[in-house]
């Protein structure tokens, strides 16, 4: 099964896919083909156009942000399948008594945090918290006002009055929060 | 005699079991309704007798009725209509002649009465359980109300009045149960609800056909050996396992309410109660149906008709819902001119859905819960807080009120001479019940969890299993059955009786502990805050992307889709102010900023005094919610910060030599004009008008002007009135507000002062500046420069005027202003004010006791001779704001009437509010014209007025400004000038002005000392007058 899309995966390619990601030999095969089915040139890797040709993922409010996320560990604006694979897996489900390397809740939080934080100097300012705030509100809310919110929401989450969020108060502003479910989809066997 | 047919109807309506029974009477009465009403009036001798049940008008559609001694019983309408004929033609001239005083007609309101004795008494029932709190915490509310049923209904039964079931399936159908399903629907969580859906629809359907046929199916198979000693045809035992099976609704909600189980469990198990209705139903009729056609006729084609039944069933019902719901958003989209009926609507428009899809024979419940739900989103955003607050409150009063009676009925219905009791089936079917409902769960949860991403775990599966209520929507459908049909109804009748109490009793009284005992995961009521609700909606975001990407389409794709559907198609047209793509994030901004607002003036009214004027709201909740979240981890109470940062305040203001106090007092009344006082309006028109609420702004909760109401709220009177209080309590309070000193009545008609002039703000067009409450300008630091703070209050002043309403606002007489005098003299001592913890007046007795009233007015009285009015002032003024220039003075005795009536009037922004048109004009003027000592008098009165201002500056003399007049402790200089001096000085005068605060201070300070304080005490002494007489005068105005 799966045979289609695995010839062009081997099977030490899998095995180390997942004995990094965790993801079943299933998921992989079934992620690789909807990588390849995204890689419009055929290259092996994805570029950002490739992502942004997701109709559903265009009209995303945050879908350069998302698309930016994967090309993190990148440093050539392509996207290997490997990479493409570990930032999918910080969205696998926890699973109880087994290694949840990328997923566990300290990695899916700190991936959302390093989307809001741009210059990935580990604070959340309140420019970055605004920009993200002006993708998902739109256009109806004055600046002002996105403003004070951004205001009230990093003092809310301000412990040291530094004006910023770390990732600890970041942690702890969504300490009640099921971060676990909430970051965490089905991927289909 | 309609009263009488009426009566009639209903009962026929009521009771089934007796309408063949009173059919015939019935309409033979209808036919004779007069006489009849003659002859109960006068034929108290028929007697009812204690065995034969009461006929006719005795039952209303709530109840039974025992015959009310003395009462003429002229129900037995048998009776009646052999002696009618000879009596009326007889007795009805005699009754002519008479003229009756008094005269009771109990029949006439015999039905409504009845039905409202019910709910009083139930009602009551409830509070009595709550005045036990033992009982009550052992017990779930179900339990006693069914346990008092059972003591009303055996009462009844002992006296022998009454053997009726009160709780028909139509009362239980068509009044009882829509509002407790409309309350779930409309208060359903939707995000959870949705995103349980699967499981839910998993339970609802499939775990329900499942429990149909195991149970009918085992019934049947017990009563294949004999056990029942009675037949038990199959057909039979599926129907009665239909209706057993289903786990009922309200039953559900009244025990799961109790114990606050975490949110997943109780959507699953309360979701399921209500969706499975359409399945339940379905099946019921379904069986229903097989019966009467007889086992024997049955064609596999019915089973596929049953099918095909269920879904018209179910999706037709939800379309009706929804389509309902649409349409209740559309309608409340242009409710905005007629408030007061906004809440109908919903009530209206949900039932009507229900009904619709009755009449269909559709599931009435899918039909009301989806509406709810519909509604819920556009509904919200186009009704006012008033009218969201109205629906929250009747809603849950009419389902509670429902449940309570449900439950009391369930009691007093049991207790029946019908009852056919057989153990072995009641104890089988008990058995049968809990055993499937385990094994369902079991096995549907395993289903589902391959889907879940939350794992139901095991003593997750155990409370599911645990919480399937049985309850009266059972009962209802049991009673349905027709006896002819069913041989076994009674039976049917009997067990599902005791199903009931079973679940409702062992299974409601044990669940309480034993969710404690297990452990599970109880739910925590809070609001989100801003980073849950922003970080929540970004990982929203987020997820659909990645599911984007990996190719699947999921939760997080569907919900995104429908949301974006949403937001473009149906929003735009459903809302009044469509708020753009993320309104619940804004919802949750002007919720915490009202919540910090009011948490803040009622923690730290003391406190407010110390802010720094110049910040804006923003900028104090943002020093507050910092102290706020600091205090929580280092334990200090949240306005250690606030202090501080006013002692830095201080140590700058020093420098201007002002006294700590007037700094307070600046402070607050700049924070009271700017932001807080302006957004209260209290509703003063004295005359009764059914058409409106008078409250003007009514904005919509997720409106983003909610600041509107933040203000209004920290504006609230309430927490005047506890600041008040407060000022009475600790008079020796230090940090205590000036203002707040004052107690009782001459702060309140201070603020029924203020109140006034607010609410004549209203009228006048405002100019978008001017609002300075909430606003969302970002201020960044709490702490700035004095110097800076007044540069920019005197450039806002300048740029933005203040209108004349927020000077009139802060004109309100203040117990430190009425004080000015003394309290100069003081602080002049005092001038070289230590930095100490306590401001040197803090602590000074004297102070205190000037600003006690009654040294207020002893102030006032000693110098009575200029009694105007600020009020006055600015209504001449007004009237005469084009001549303002010209009109030097106004006499007194004019200023004082003008007073009163601003006072109690609800009088438009006619006089007060034009002038703020006047005021940049005036203003550049001041600021270029006036210099010295009188110039910062100017600045400030300016606005209102430039006349007046000149005469009683200091009453005048407002916002920001008039602290700063009270700050400069230069106040002898300006004693001596003559108050003729400086109103000439201020009119006539074009001085090229300092801008500079030094000397804005002293001018102010000297103006305001002498004059202001008393007259404003006069002020508030009329005020004080004519507050009483409110009604009066205001009609006079107005």
């Amino acid at each position: 099964m799966g045979n289609k899309s695995s010839l062009l995966l081997r099977e030490e390619e899998i095995a180390q896919i997942q004995e990094e990601t965790g993801f079943t030999p299933n998921q992989i095969e079934r992620l690789y083909s909807r990588f390849t089915a995204l890689d419009k040139n055929d290259c092996g890797t994805l570029s950002r156009e490739d992502f942004l040709r997701i109709p559903e993922l265009a009209i995303n409010p945050l879908s350069e942000r998302i698309v930016h996320s994967f090309f993190a560990e990148s440093h050539d604006d392509r996207v290997n399948f490997l990479q493409f694979m570990r930032v999918l897996s910080h969205f696998r489900p926890i699973r109880k008594n087994r290694e949840n390397r990328l997923n566990s809740r300290d990695e899916k939080l700190r991936f959302a945090f390093s989307m809001y934080d741009l210059d990935n100097d580990g604070k959340i300012s309140r420019d970055e918290l605004l920009a993200i705030l002006h993708m998902m509100v739109g256009v109806n809310i004055s600046e002002e006002q996105l403003t004070s919110i951004a205001e009230r929401t990093i003092i809310e989450a301000d412990t040291n009055n530094d004006q910023m969020i770390s990732f600890e108060e970041f942690c702890r502003a969504l300490e009640r929060t099921d971060v676990e479910q909430k970051m965490s989809i089905r991927f289909l066997n | 005699m309609t009263s009488l047919k009426h009566g009639v109807n209903l009962s026929r309506r009521a009771c089934r079991p007796y309408i063949k029974f009173l059919a015939a009477a019935a309409f033979l009465a209808v036919a004779v309704a007069s006489p009849i009403e003659s002859t109960t009036k006068q034929s108290p001798s028929i007697t009812v007798d204690g065995i034969s049940t009461y006929p006719g008008l005795g039952f209303g559609p709530m109840g039974p009725v025992a015959p009310m001694p003395g009462e003429p019983p002229g129900t037995q309408l048998r009776q009646q209509q052999e002696t009618t004929t000879e009596t009326t033609t007889t007795a009805k001239p005699k009754k002519e002649r008479t003229f009756v005083i008094a005269a009771v007609e109990f029949h006439r309101v015999e039905t409504p009465f009845l039905i409202g004795v019910w709910i009083f008494f139930a009602s009551l029932a409830k509070i009595g359980f709550h005045m036990a709190p033992k009982l009550s915490k052992m017990f779930p509310e179900s339990c006693l109300l069914i346990f008092v049923g059972v003591l009303i209904g055996a009462l009844l039964l002992s006296t022998h009045s009454v053997h009726v079931q009160p709780l028909t399936p139509d009362t239980f159908f068509l009044y009882m149960l829509p509002p407790i399903i409309l309350d779930a629907g409309y208060f359903m969580p939707n995000r959870l609800f949705f995103d349980h859906l699967g499981t839910i629809l998993l339970f609802a359907v499939v775990g329900t056909v499942f429990n149909t046929l195991t149970i009918g199916a085992s019934l049947w198979a017990c009563g294949q050996t004999g056990m029942f000693g009675c037949t038990t045809p199959l057909l039979d035992m599926l129907l009665f396992g239909a209706l057993i099976s289903a786990v009922d609704p309200v039953a559900v909600l009244a025990v799961f309410e109790e114990i606050h189980v975490d949110e997943v469990l109780y959507i699953v198990v309360f979701g399921e109660s209500l969706l499975n209705d359409a399945v339940t139903v379905v099946l019921y009729h379904m069986f229903e149906a097989y019966t009467e056609m007889g086992a024997s006729r049955l064609m596999y084609t019915d089973f596929l008709a049953g099918f095909a039944s269920f879904l018209v069933v179910a999706l037709g019902g939800t379309c009706i819902g929804v389509i309902w719901g649409f349409g209740t958003g559309l309608v409340t989209r242009f409710t905005n001119e007629v408030r007061v009926i906004e809440p109908i609507f919903i009530f209206v428009m949900a039932y009507l859905a229900y009904l619709n899809a009755e009449m269909f024979h559709m599931s009435g419940i899918l039909a009301i819960t989806f509406c709810g739900i519909t509604m819920k989103n556009y509904v919200e955003g186009n009704i006012s807080h008033k009218s969201h607050t109205t629906i929250k409150y009747t809603m849950k009063m009419l389902s509670s009120s429902s449940e309570t009676i449900i439950f009391m009925f369930l009691g007093v219905a049991t207790v029946n001479n019908n009852h056919d009791w057989n153990t072995w089936f009641v104890l089988l079917t008990i058995v049968f019940c809990s055993v499937f409902r385990i094994i369902g769960v079991y096995i549907f949860s395993a289903v589902a969890n391959k889907f879940r991403l939350h794992k139901l775990n095991t003593v997750e599966k155990f409370v599911m299993s645990y919480g399937g209520l049985r309850g009266a929507v059972a009962f209802a459908l049991v009673l349905l059955i027709d006896p002819e049909v069913v041989k076994l109804q009674p039976m049917f009748v009997t067990t599902t009786i005791a199903v009931i109490y079973f679940t409702v009793f062992i299974q409601g009284i044990t669940i309480k502990p034993l969710v404690k005992i297990l452990n599970v995961k109880t739910a925590e009521k809070r609001k989100p805050t801003m980073n849950e609700r922003i970080h929540e909606r970004f990982m929203d975001h987020l997820m659909a992307g990645i599911e984007d990407i990996s190719g699947k389409h999921g939760n997080h794709h569907m919900r995104d889709k429908f949301k974006r559907f949403d937001n473009k198609f149906i929003r735009p047209f459903l809302l009044r102010n469509y708020q753009g793509a993320e309104p619940k994030i804004l919802e949750t901004y002007s919720k915490l900023a009202m919540r910090d607002a009011i948490e803040y003036m009622q923690r730290n009214a003391s406190t407010i005094g110390n802010i720094s004027g110049a910040e804006s709201m923003s900028a104090i909740f943002k020093n507050y919610t910092n102290s706020n979240f600091n205090g929580r981890k280092c334990f200090s109470p949240s306005f250690t910060q606030l202090d501080s940062s006013t002692w830095n305040i201080d140590m700058q203001e020093l420098e201007y030599n002002p006294s700590k106090k007037d700094l307070t007092d600046a402070r607050i009344h700049h924070l009271l004009a700017e932001e807080l006082c302006k957004p209260y309006r209290r509703h003063r028109r004295l005359s009764y008008s059914r058409h409106a609420v008078n409250d003007r702004d009514l904005g919509t909760q997720v409106n983003y002007k909610t600041h509107m109401n933040i203000r209004r709220l920290v504006g609230d009177r309430k927490h005047h009135h506890k600041r008040s209080k407060r000022g009475k309590q600790d008079g020796k309070n230090h940090v205590t507000f000036p203002e707040f000193q004052q107690n009782g009545s001459a702060k309140q008609f201070t603020h029924d002062y203020i109140d006034e002039v607010l609410q004549e703000d209203e009228e006048q067009p405002r100019r978008e500046n001017d609002d300075g409450g909430i606003t969302f300008t970002a201020k960044s630091l709490p702490n700035e420069d004095i110097l800076e703070e007044d540069e920019r209050r005197m450039s806002d002043d300048n740029d933005t005027y203040m209108t004349v309403a927020e000077q009139a606002r802060v004109a309100t007489p203040t117990a430190t202003e009425t004080m000015l005098p003394w309290k100069r003299e003081e602080a002049e001592g005092t001038t070289a004010l230590k930095q100490s913890e306590f401001p040197s007046w803090a602590s000074n007795k004297e102070y205190l006791a000037y600003s006690s009233p009654s040294a207020t007015f002893l102030g006032g009285i000693e110098k009575p001779k200029h009694p105007k009015s600020i009020i006055g002032l600015f209504r001449r003024e007004s009237s005469s704001s084009t001549q303002a220039a010209d009109l030097p003075i106004a006499s007194d005795s004019e200023g004082k009437a003008d007073s009163i009536k601003g006072d109690s009037s609800s009088m438009k922004g006619e006089s007060l509010y034009s002038q703020p048109k006047q005021g940049p004009s005036l203003l550049s003027k001041r600021s270029t014209s006036l210099g010295g000592p009188s110039v910062l008098l100017m600045e400030d009165v300016a606005h209102s007025d430039p006349l007046g201002a000149s005469s009683r500056p200091a009453s005048i003399m407002q916002g920001p400004h008039r602290g700063q007049c009270r700050r400069g402790s230069m106040l002898e200089l300006t004693g001596s000038l003559s108050r003729d001096a400086i109103t000439e000085e201020k009119c006539s005068k074009s001085l090229p002005e300092s801008e500079r605060m030094g000397v804005r201070r002293l001018a102010l300070g000297q103006q305001s000392l002498p004059r202001e304080p008393f007259n404003r005490q006069l002020t508030m002494a009329s005020n004080l007058l004519t507050s009483s007489s409110s009604d009066e005068s205001s009609d006079e105005n107005t």
